[in-house]
């Protein structure tokens, strides 16, 4: 168990859950799986803030649940991008990426 | 946004639903987790155990779910006030100690706010009362407080000449005799001018109100009555309204009836008749108050046109004044007095409030009330908040529990405050009630029977939502520390059990002897003020006020109402008072125009021909006219010279005779019986009235018990002008006065079957000069044994709660050795601790407030010694005695049981 896990930083969790479920319709514990496989197992979502994120992003309206059947077959909740959703994560994903290449600029200038 | 509101909904009305959906989801996860766990080679529960490690506290992401789903205030609200009410119901004579002793505080600050409000900042039920605006007069060049009141030609005047009003009327406060017969029965009149009632936009309930029609001179009289007037008198029937009604003996048409609610604008004196101004002349006969011009007996109201401020209406007042003056001018007044009328200007101010006498009377008693009511409630919130503090120590594990669990400080802080809150509530929905009565009681308190008050307490929104705040308040107070103290847990200490915890405990409950000091401080503060206003009040029943008010019936009769002519007058009303004095049980009877104590004054300025005597405002001296009977009858003590009798007749040598101020004041170093002194000419231009001294008498008081003795003359009754239409008689009687009254009905209806009498005893007269000042000693008394007694169960409880957590030490110390006095030692020393500090604070705190209080007084500085440490010396009493219990109780202590108890 050699994960070298890091914490996300503030604000950044709504983002990585909005990309996750861009795809297609997810329930909770495939995005934190989701989320730690593609970052390579450096990226570990906490239940505790899981769970209040995709709340708090369903009442902002950007993704919107409903109840499925999951792969092994049992009842669980799937989360899917809003239209509004859809705006919000590319709104987002370009300011991370502008903030993301300014902070690199400057590491590697000075 | 919709979203979120169905949502949050959905989280508040389908709870039970959304719980079973968060656990479902959350299992589904944590069942995944550990499938996953279990594919990588965990055994099944090492794969659980992993999971769980990695979960964190599943209540804890519960709470934080339920957090999110942005309800859970509401929803945790609702288990808070089930839980709070579970608690609260666990120790139910804690609770209803602490509910009864929180409405006691919080009923009477309604109760005394509720008064404040209606006396004083209730508008009045008119259309736009912001819009009214009270007329005054002032001199333009003197300093001097604006006065309200107008005469009849001032009043036209400013009707004619004012250009800022939409509306102005004038009215005058005055008391009709309903009765057609003897006995008179009262009402509340007013004299109105013709656009009153609409002028206020007040509609009739039944038939018409005053029309500007009905105000003209010389006019027919016609009545408006009020609606409960219409409603008590008359049973509320159609009929009434073309029917007639007799006051003072004339009878006038009624023509309508206001609406209810509508008590008129003088708050504390609801009316029941209104007549027009005109019919003032109705009353009056020949000279009325129409006439004359310095019969100062009208108030003015005007509305106020909506485009026009105050200011502005003020300086256009100030530029008709002078031609409003110079047409109301006095005619028969000196030419001094004719200029500085013509100095007068008007001015107004807002009367959104209406006018009340009893806002000079109560107003401060009133606030300081306030003020000593507010310190009982903060005792009583002292109470709760250490009964608090130990019921937080002693759920110590408790909290620690759900602390362990995941529950935030902050959620059990908003926890502990609920219950505090559902306390203050409680309290408060219980005070309303007794506010409700003790509303009743204090308008009887300021009433009197001669003088009785009306207000309309109804509960109005300012009254709820002030006793909201009280409550709120108050809940909040008396809840932060404790919640803040008991939710600051150590979970180790807390688990650890007996021995660790009750250290803590007694840690935690350490700000509970800041809190009881604190009760101690505030009880002295109040019992100071208590003392004080007892002791003035006791000065004054006890002052010797020069003539014996026992025993003394007063009958005033009225001969003008009975249609005596004037020159018959003197003869029947000697005639009366000889009949008097022979009724048997009678000891004395005399009669006079004024009677001592009653509110009404005459007085003038007096001349002696001597250098050293006093001139100017100095001078001024008070008088009344006495029959011979009357000192005897008084009890006042003639010192030198003679008393009045029958040569003493009004064609005889006007003679006086002096009280010993007036004597000191104007013949210092002489005997003044045989001296004389002047008044001013009756009109300008007669010669001066000269009046020769026959007798001295001690000093009494004239018009109130804290006055400095006026310089008063006394003239013989026989000798009166003219103007006698009532006179008072005084009945001394070996029985109670009042077993009196029949038979001086009887006796006085042999004269004359016409006359109307009230009657009233003079102890009467005296007692209601004092009803501030019995307000204020019997309240402040009352709320400073309320406290003496909520700080006594403060003490009690504290000291008992730490007695109870010292048990183990005290029984260790007894199996050591040590005597039972040492253990009491033990207690005392801690009560000594608290009781010295707050008698401390307490005096400081004494010394800086009652100094507020010194014009309430009366004999007695308010750093008075002997008040204080009387204060003092009761507070420690009640403390010792408050003490006494647990301290023995810690003395009985038996060591084996102490220490079995683990």
């Amino acid at each position: 168990m050699a994960d070298r896990r890091i914490d996300l930083p503030q604000g950044t969790l709504d983002l990585l859950i909005l990309r996750t479920v861009a795809l297609e319709p997810l329930h909770g514990w495939a995005i934190s799986e989701r989320i730690h496989q593609i970052s390579s197992k450096v990226l570990f979502v906490q239940q505790g803030s899981l769970y209040p994120a995709l709340h708090r992003l369903e009442r902002k309206d950007w993704i919107t649940a409903r109840w499925g059947v999951s792969e092994n077959n049992r009842r669980a909740k799937f989360y899917e991008l809003t239209r509004l959703g859809r705006k919000q994560l590319e709104l987002q994903e370009s300011t991370w990426r502008t903030l993301a290449a300014a902070v690199a600029q400057i590491l590697e200038t000075t | 946004m919709l979203n979120d509101l169905r949502l949050r909904l959905r989280a508040l009305f389908r709870r039970k639903a959304v719980e079973v959906e968060m656990d479902e989801e959350l299992r589904f996860h944590f069942e995944n987790q550990v499938a996953k766990l279990m594919r990588s080679g965990w055994t099944p529960a090492e794969a659980q155990r992993r999971a769980r490690l990695e979960f964190g506290g599943m209540e804890q992401i519960k709470e934080e779910y339920r957090e999110a789903r942005g309800v859970s205030f509401i929803g945790t609200f609702v288990q808070d006030i089930r839980f709070g009410l579970r608690i609260l119901g666990r120790t139910p004579v804690i609770t209803c100690v602490a509910v009864v002793s929180l409405a006691l505080g919080i009923g009477a600050h309604t109760a005394i706010f509720s008064l404040i409000d209606t006396v004083m900042l209730r508008l009045l039920p008119v259309q736009k009362p912001e819009e009214l605006v009270l007329l005054a007069r002032t001199h333009a060049l003197l300093e001097s407080d604006p006065t309200p009141s107008f005469t009849n030609a001032l009043w036209e005047e400013v009707r004619d000449h004012q250009d800022v009003f939409s509306g102005v009327f004038s009215w005058s406060d005055s008391k009709f005799d309903l009765s057609r017969g003897r006995a008179v029965r009262q009402a509340n009149g007013i004299f109105t001018s013709g656009n009153y009632f609409r002028t206020l936009g007040v509609p009739p309930a039944a038939g018409r109100l005053m029309a500007a029609a009905d105000d003209q001179p010389g006019c027919p009289g016609v009545a408006v009555l009020s609606y409960g007037f219409w409603q008590d008198h008359f049973g509320a029937a159609e009929g009434a309204v073309g029917g007639t009604i007799s006051l003072d003996h004339h009878i006038f048409q009624i023509v309508g009836v206001s609406a209810p609610g509508f008590y008129g604008v003088e708050i504390g004196q609801n009316f029941d008749v209104a007549v027009p101004v005109c019919a003032a002349a109705i009353f009056d006969g020949k000279e009325s108050r129409l006439e004359h011009r310095s019969w100062w007996w009208l108030r003015i109201i005007g509305r106020r046109k909506p485009a026009i401020s105050v200011e502005q209406i003020n300086a256009r007042l100030g530029v008709i004044s002078p031609e409003v003056f110079a047409g109301a001018l006095p005619p028969d007044w000196d030419p001094q007095g004719k200029k500085d009328f013509l100095k007068l200007r008007l001015v107004s101010s807002p009367a959104a409030t209406g006018t009340s006498y009893l806002r000079r009377r109560f107003g401060e008693p009133l606030h300081i009330l306030m003020a000593v009511v507010g310190l009982v409630l903060l005792i009583a919130c002292a109470n709760i908040a250490s009964l608090m503090l130990a019921r937080g120590a002693a759920r110590n594990k408790e909290i620690a529990v759900r602390k362990a669990l995941g529950a935030t400080r902050a959620r059990l802080i908003r926890q502990l405050l609920t219950e505090c809150i559902l306390l203050s509530s409680a309290g408060a929905v219980l005070g309303i009630l007794f506010a409700r009565w003790g509303n009743a009681l204090l308008v009887h308190y300021i009433s009197t029977g001669r003088n009785p008050v009306f207000l309309d307490l109804s509960l109005d929104g300012r009254v709820l939502a002030f006793t909201a705040s009280v409550a709120v308040l108050t809940g909040t107070l008396f809840g932060v520390l404790p919640a803040l103290r008991s939710t600051k847990v150590s979970l180790s200490a807390a688990m650890k059990g007996q021995q660790a915890e009750e250290s803590e405990r007694r840690v935690r409950f350490r700000p509970g002897r800041c809190i009881v000091a604190f009760q101690v401080a505030l009880s002295l503060v109040l019992l100071v003020t208590a003392g004080l206003f007892l002791r003035s009040f006791v000065k004054l029943v006890t002052l010797d006020i020069g003539f014996d008010r026992n025993n003394v019936l007063v009958v005033n009769a009225n001969l003008k109402t009975a249609k005596v002519p004037r020159e018959r007058r003197l003869a029947v009303y000697q005639d009366i008072e000889n009949r008097l004095r022979a009724l048997s049980g009678v000891v004395a009877a005399g009669r006079s125009v004024m009677t001592p104590i009653s509110g009404y004054e005459w007085n003038d300025r007096i001349h002696v021909d001597s250098p050293n005597a006093p001139t100017g405002e100095a001078s001024l001296c008070y008088f009344n006219y006495v029959s011979p009977g009357y000192f005897g009858t008084m009890r006042s003590p003639i010192l030198t010279g003679r008393g009045f009798d029958a040569r003493d007749t009004s064609t005889a040598t006007s003679v006086a005779i002096i009280n010993q101020t007036l004597a000191r004041k104007f013949f210092a170093g002489v005997n003044p019986t045989g001296k004389y002194f002047r008044l001013d000419p009756a009109k300008p231009g007669q010669p001066a009235p000269t009046i020769q001294i026959v007798g001295v008498i001690k000093d009494a008081k004239y018009e109130s018990l804290r006055e400095e003795t006026y310089a008063t003359a006394f003239f013989p009754i026989a000798q009166i002008p003219e103007n006698d239409e009532e006179e008072n008689f005084e009945i001394r009687s070996t029985a109670p006065p009042t077993a009196l009254i029949s038979a001086v009905q009887e006796s006085i209806a042999m004269v004359n079957k016409e006359i109307p009498l009230e009657f009233h005893t003079l102890r009467q007269q005296v007692d209601d000069s004092l009803v501030q000042e019995r307000l204020l000693a019997t309240l402040s008394g009352f709320f400073g044994g309320l406290a003496l007694l909520l700080a006594m169960i403060g003490l009690y409880g504290a000291l008992s709660y730490l007695v109870t957590l010292r048990r183990r030490e005290f029984g260790i110390r007894m199996a050591l050795g040590a005597l039972p006095q040492s253990i009491l030692g033990l207690v005392m020393r801690d009560l000594a601790v608290v009781l010295i500090g707050g008698v401390g604070a307490g005096a400081g705190l004494s010394f800086l407030t009652v100094r507020l209080l010194q014009k309430m007084l009366f004999g007695l500085s308010p750093h008075d010694p002997a008040t204080i440490a009387a204060a003092i010396g009761l507070l420690s009493a009640v403390a010792l005695l408050a003490g006494y219990l647990p301290a023995r109780r810690a003395m009985r202590v038996d060591p084996i049981v102490a220490l079995r108890y683990e």
